[in-house]
């Protein structure tokens, strides 16, 4: 392809691709986000693929392999336009049906359709589905239509407009008031807002300086940046070249973690076909702008996340956090003034741009404006990449959009903002999604992930699974964030083994104080956040285990002990058979009993009573 | 051409060079903020977080280490107010609990007010200051040890696990190193592991006056101005 020396020659170009695009009749968008390739969308496509040149339908229905559509639980998940029809849990076994019925002859197939689970209805079009009206997707919808891996794709839906405009007469110091009077703040966790951002490091005097999107997410169950970078990466590429003309960068990085394959892969192909387009190099688009974007790849460690770490990661050191005296927009990578933002915050940027601020502004709160995608997981009906407005409350979240708890259990509580966050309990759900009031509370919106928690979640234990998480991935480089968090883990395994002691919680408190006040880093000054949240929403849980040696919620192994309803119990003896450690006894037809001296408490037996026999307690 | 400036450190207005540590800046006045990472002339990479102090912005405190807060123009900084003291007093004391057996570490806990340790001992050898890294590489540029792993597992080791051949076995890190002095009383076992506290007698009294003294043994090593 050529390279594209004005502005004029991009609008001639999209104008082109849009002209060679009317031939298609029929365009299928089928997920290939790596949500969908774990349900096996990769052979669904290598299925369309192979039937389309069969019946030769090839000229006609143009195939779109998109990133991610947001509903994960359903996947491989396909919208066929015209008509927005809308087919889930598709398998390679359907596609002759889909080609041959909704191509050729242009009806829908029921059978793949979205079906609510708890009304029995079918939903024909994407955007009558529950998961998807309750939303505004702003972001996600962009992913839609765009193949990821072709620019063509980005260019006709709109890309490079943003940029265009920016190059075409718009200074840099406008640029940053315009962001600042967006009200954009920072979606990777800190909610520092991104305007102030680039001016403190348009202000930093030198003559070189960075743009680096942080693409190293790693909190339990958050995956909204990989979903992302990897299904439209050109919109990144877009937003970090507009900050870096507003701050003054010549150069910028995208921090992307390893174990994210395909947003590599996605990435480095964006950065080849930008380049080759002149839309990275020198003086691109005949501005004054040169802008180079590399790829650096992190080896996954969570702490690469925190920004000193990340920046002496790119710069090939040990990922470690250093002192931030000196904030990093005025001391960074390679010690020079560096701007460090999400993916999430960069892709807002283009819209905002061309868009206007008060667009943007006119979603949200007052101090949290426009909209922030959420990764909704864990014990919920529909998993999935949620993308709403700021201000909804979490309550429409989990229950409008996530359809509630599975298996008709009651929902105790929402983890949000991952391993910095806390946990929020069922009568704080009417809380808006908002970085102030959510700190407030005592979580945080973080970057984004909602792990969802039935009653058969114990709090005191998620607070240990938090705490093993951390201090696995602390790099042990200060003492309060080595020692103290494995301090605090000793002290709650001895409370969920039936150690503990009513005078360790106020330990735990008065440690989870120091940590949040002496870490070095922001990572270790939030770790103690699961603790301090779970001890401030559900202390009766932790005085159950210390007092009364009960965990509640039937979690923690060695304060429970499994038992059979004699009354309930009919002498099937399939429990008896599935016991590895043999610890059931008894006649057939009669009710058994467990040894609890042998029972490991594994649960097999609860999982194959047909009977609801056992009972933990 | 030196530029100075003015601190105020507990109150007093201290003049000192541009860009230099508010800790350097106290122990040069006569202030003493309990240190462990801390070595003159190597870098600074506040490991311990033992110096926290209150830095005074715009009416707010923040909490920093003092080794990496660098002296500007006035500056307001706290360093022994009743919160400050709190968290290092809980800071000495994960420290004790992880390494007893060391002289400096005891003699620290003392001086920070520790009195009781509330976790169960666990007698390390090492508590990651990183004095003997930072010696190795900045002083001697040998580069012959450094940090290997992460979180539980970091630890102080030679490249591969062996002594290599720039190593000239100067013995600078053992002379750094806060742990090769033992307790007053010889080294505790394991088991019996306990708070020495012998040197409490030199405290004033140690709660209520501020810099209270211990004579401690890392003090000889900081150029503490009481060993001038």
């Amino acid at each position: 392809m050529l390279r594209l020396n004005s502005y004029r020659e991009l609008e001639h170009l999209r104008e082109q691709l849009r002209q060679q695009r009317q031939v298609y009749k029929t365009t299928v968008m089928i997920c290939g986000g790596t949500g969908c390739q774990a349900s096996r969308s990769s052979s669904v496509i290598e299925a369309i693929r192979s039937e389309l040149s069969k019946q030769g339908l090839t000229d006609s229905v143009r195939l779109c392999v998109t990133g991610c559509h947001g509903f994960c639980e359903q996947g491989p998940v396909m919208i066929i336009e015209p008509g927005n029809i809308f087919y889930c849990q598709v398998t390679p076994e359907d596609v002759f049906e889909i080609v041959f019925h909704t191509f050729v002859k242009g009806k829908v197939v029921e059978r793949l359709l979205y079906k609510d689970m708890v009304s029995g209805k079918s939903y024909q079009m994407e955007t009558e589905i529950p998961f998807y009206r309750a939303q505004d997707r702003q972001i996600l919808s962009q992913n839609l239509n765009v193949d990821p891996c072709s620019v063509e794709d980005y260019i006709i839906s709109g890309g490079y407009s943003a940029l265009t405009k920016v190059l075409s007469g718009v200074s840099p110091e406008e640029i940053i008031k315009e962001i600042k009077s967006s009200g954009l703040r920072g979606r990777g966790g800190g909610g520092f807002p991104t305007g102030n951002k680039w001016s403190e490091c348009r202000e930093a005097p030198s003559a070189e300086k960075y743009v680096i999107c942080n693409a190293d997410e790693g909190d339990p169950g958050a995956y909204m940046d990989r979903c992302v970078l990897e299904g439209n990466p050109h919109l990144i590429l877009e937003g970090m070249m507009i900050g870096a003309w507003a701050v003054g960068a010549s150069k910028g990085y995208i921090y992307v973690r390893n174990e994210y394959p395909l947003a590599v892969k996605h990435s480095r192909i964006a950065v080849k076909q930008a380049r080759e387009l002149g839309l990275l190099g020198e003086n691109i688009l005949g501005s004054a702008l040169s802008f180079d974007v590399e790829i650096a790849r992190g080896g996954g460690a969570f702490v690469c996340g925190e920004s000193t770490a990340l920046m002496a990661s790119v710069e090939g050191k040990v990922g470690e956090p250093r002192p931030k005296d000196v904030h990093t927009v005025v001391d960074g990578l390679y010690h020079k003034p560096t701007t460090l933002n999400n993916v999430e915050t960069w892709a807002n940027v283009p819209a905002i741009m061309l868009k206007g601020s008060s667009w943007f502004a006119s979603k949200g709160t007052q101090g949290s404006k426009g909209t922030k995608i959420l990764a909704l997981t864990g014990r919920i009906k529909n998993t999935g990449l949620v993308e709403v407005a700021m201000g909804t409350p979490i309550r429409t979240v989990v229950f409008d959009i996530g359809g509630g708890a599975v298996d008709g259990k009651a929902i105790k509580a929402v983890q949000t903002g991952g391993p910095s966050g806390g946990c929020l309990p069922v009568d704080k759900f009417d809380l808006a999604i908002d970085f102030d009031i959510l700190a407030e509370a005592g979580s945080m919106v973080g970057s984004g992930g909602m792990v969802v928690m039935d009653e058969g979640s114990c709090m005191v234990d998620v607070a240990k699974y938090f705490l093993t998480f951390l201090q696995d991935e602390s790099c042990g480089k200060c003492v309060p964030c080595r020692l103290g968090i494995d301090r605090m883990l000793e002290i709650i395994t001895d409370i969920t083994e039936g150690r503990g002691r009513p005078e360790q919680i106020d330990l735990l408190e008065e440690l989870a104080d120091t940590i949040s006040q002496t870490a070095l880093c922001g990572l270790g000054k939030t770790a103690p956040n699961p603790v301090i949240s779970t001890l401030r929403y559900f202390r009766s849980e932790y005085e159950a285990h210390i007092n009364n040696k009960k965990c509640p919620a039937g979690v923690c192994k060695s304060l429970i002990t499994y038992s059979i309803d004699p009354e309930k119990c009919t002498g099937c003896g399939i429990c008896l058979r599935v016991c590895s450690r043999k610890a059931i006894t008894g006649e057939k037809k009669e009710p058994h009993v467990i040894d609890t001296e042998l029972c490991q408490k594994c649960g097999v037996c609860i999982s194959e009573c047909k009977f609801d026999a056992i009972k933990v307690a | 051409m030196l530029q100075y400036v003015k601190v105020s450190i507990d109150g007093a207005i201290i003049r000192t060079p541009k860009g230099t540590s508010i800790l350097d800046t106290a122990i040069e006045y006569g202030i003493c903020i309990p240190h462990l990472c801390h070595v003159p002339n190597l870098s600074d990479i506040g490991a311990c977080r033992l110096c926290v102090v209150e830095h005074i912005v715009n009416g707010r405190s923040n909490i920093t280490t003092s080794c990496t807060l660098n002296a500007a123009e006035g500056m307001v900084v706290r360093t022994d107010t009743e919160k400050v003291r709190k968290l290092r007093r809980n800071l000495a004391e994960l420290l004790v609990a992880q390494a007893p057996n060391s002289r400096a570490i005891q003699d620290i806990a003392v001086r920070c007010g520790v009195k009781d340790v509330r976790y169960p001992f666990r007698n390390e050898n090492c508590v990651l200051c990183g004095r003997c890294v930072r010696a190795c590489t900045e002083l001697w540029k040998a580069r012959a040890k450094g940090f290997v792993g992460r979180g539980k597992d970091r630890h102080v080791d030679y490249p591969f696990g062996t002594r290599p051949d720039f190593c000239k076995q100067c013995g600078a890190c053992i002379q750094l190193c806060p742990m090769t002095i033992t307790p007053c009383n010889g080294p505790m076992k394991p088991g019996e592991e306990h708070l020495c506290g012998n040197c409490e007698s030199q405290l004033m009294i140690s709660e209520n006056a501020p810099g209270g003294c211990t004579w401690c043994k890392l003090g000889e090593n900081f150029a503490c101005g009481r060993y001038a």
